[in-house]
């Protein structure tokens, strides 16, 4: 084999892993909006806290004077995410969007989080966002 | 061994110079990315996810681009541009593309020009090129590499402010792209022709780069 093929093959083998990557990262972004909203239907304040980022954990509390798993239930948040129409990752970012609701989340260490949830978008200028960290 | 390090002694001393530097970069930028995150709330990234990351692609790249860009113009330009006094410049009446026989090809060529420049025709005119193809292809390349990872970095900290991701067309005409192209373009551009002028009447004794220590400032072209 040449070391152009070679290159090629190399090339082809790393942009399809890319892809894989891309696609396995959408998803568990994805599943992490999901999650993060089947739990504040629930009323499952632990499992819905345990899906926040730490900055968004603590700003929950810190506004609302008392535990992140009592006060998530009532925040002010859409009643459902809804159908998710697109999912857009950059790096450890991401934007879930979906019918009822644009979440977004980051990677940490592997495990998704919800950053900022009942966002409204403003053009320009940063979502609104009813749920939001730091 | 040691004649053969010796007489490659430029190339090794910059190909050792250049790996130390980058894996220099990685490591501090490493630490610069890591601070930026925990600033935000983020996770921070293991080394290998550094070192694969838009952050660390674009940094790189924005870099190479403005080198070979440097280069490629600084091959062009001394074609046709001259200037009094340096030995960076030819001669003042040989601007131009010079004849064959000055170049050595096709019947002018030596037993011991390269086959390319032997052969005539089109294969030797594009070898007559061959320095600025490659250069220009290696800036093209790192520029555009440039504009995808920048893209990426740029739309990573759009989503991590909850703003919306822009597209590849929209990224290239944005601020964001030209500051980090031009940023490295000027200083490029700078120390070319700093280097251009101030050799006219500074020297360095026993490098190339210089006219002889003894040259008048008038001789231009003159290296040994």
């Amino acid at each position: 084999m040449t070391p152009l093929r070679v290159s090629l093959l190399a090339l082809t083998i790393t942009l399809a892993a890319s892809c894989a990557g891309r696609t396995e990262e959408r998803s568990r972004a994805e599943t992490a909006a999901v999650a993060f909203y089947e739990a504040v239907a629930q009323q499952d304040g632990i499992a819905a806290c345990a899906l926040l980022a730490p900055e968004t954990q603590h700003e929950v509390e810190t506004s609302a004077k008392q535990p992140c798993d009592e006060a998530i239930t009532d925040e002010d948040l859409p009643d459902e995410l809804g159908r998710v129409t697109e999912t857009t990752v950059f790096g450890n970012e991401a934007r879930v969007m979906a019918d009822g609701d644009t979440v977004f989340v980051s990677d940490f260490d592997g495990f998704w989080r919800v950053v900022a949830a009942g966002c409204t978008t403003r053009g320009d200028v940063p979502y609104d966002c009813e749920l939001k960290g730091g | 061994m040691m004649r053969r390090l010796k007489n490659n002694g430029l190339s090794l001393f910059f190909g050792v110079i250049f790996l130390l530097a980058l894996g220099g970069q990685s490591v501090v930028g490493r630490a610069a990315y890591n601070e930026e995150q925990r600033t935000q709330g983020r996770a921070e990234v293991t080394y290998t996810e550094y070192v694969t990351s838009s952050d660390f692609a674009v940094d790189v790249t924005e870099n190479w681009q403005s080198e070979y860009l440097q280069f490629l113009l600084y091959i062009l330009a001394t074609v046709w541009l001259v200037q009094r006094g340096s030995p960076e410049s030819k001669e003042l009446d040989q601007a131009g593309m010079e004849s064959d026989e000055h170049e050595k090809i096709a019947e002018y060529a030596n037993a011991d020009s390269p086959k390319l420049a032997r052969v005539g025709g089109l294969r030797t005119t594009l070898y007559g090129w061959s320095l600025t193809i490659l250069m220009g292809a290696l800036f093209f390349a790192s520029w555009g590499a440039q504009s995808i990872a920048g893209l990426a970095r740029y739309n990573e900290q759009q989503l991590a402010q909850q703003q919306d991701p822009v597209r590849w067309a929209e990224y290239v005409v944005a601020p964001d792209f030209w500051s980090r192209t031009l940023q490295n373009w000027q200083s490029e551009f700078l120390a070319v022709g700093s280097m251009v002028v101030f050799s006219i009447y500074l020297r360095q004794r026993g490098s190339p780069e210089s006219k002889p220590v003894g040259a008048p400032h008038s001789s231009t072209g003159v290296t040994d």
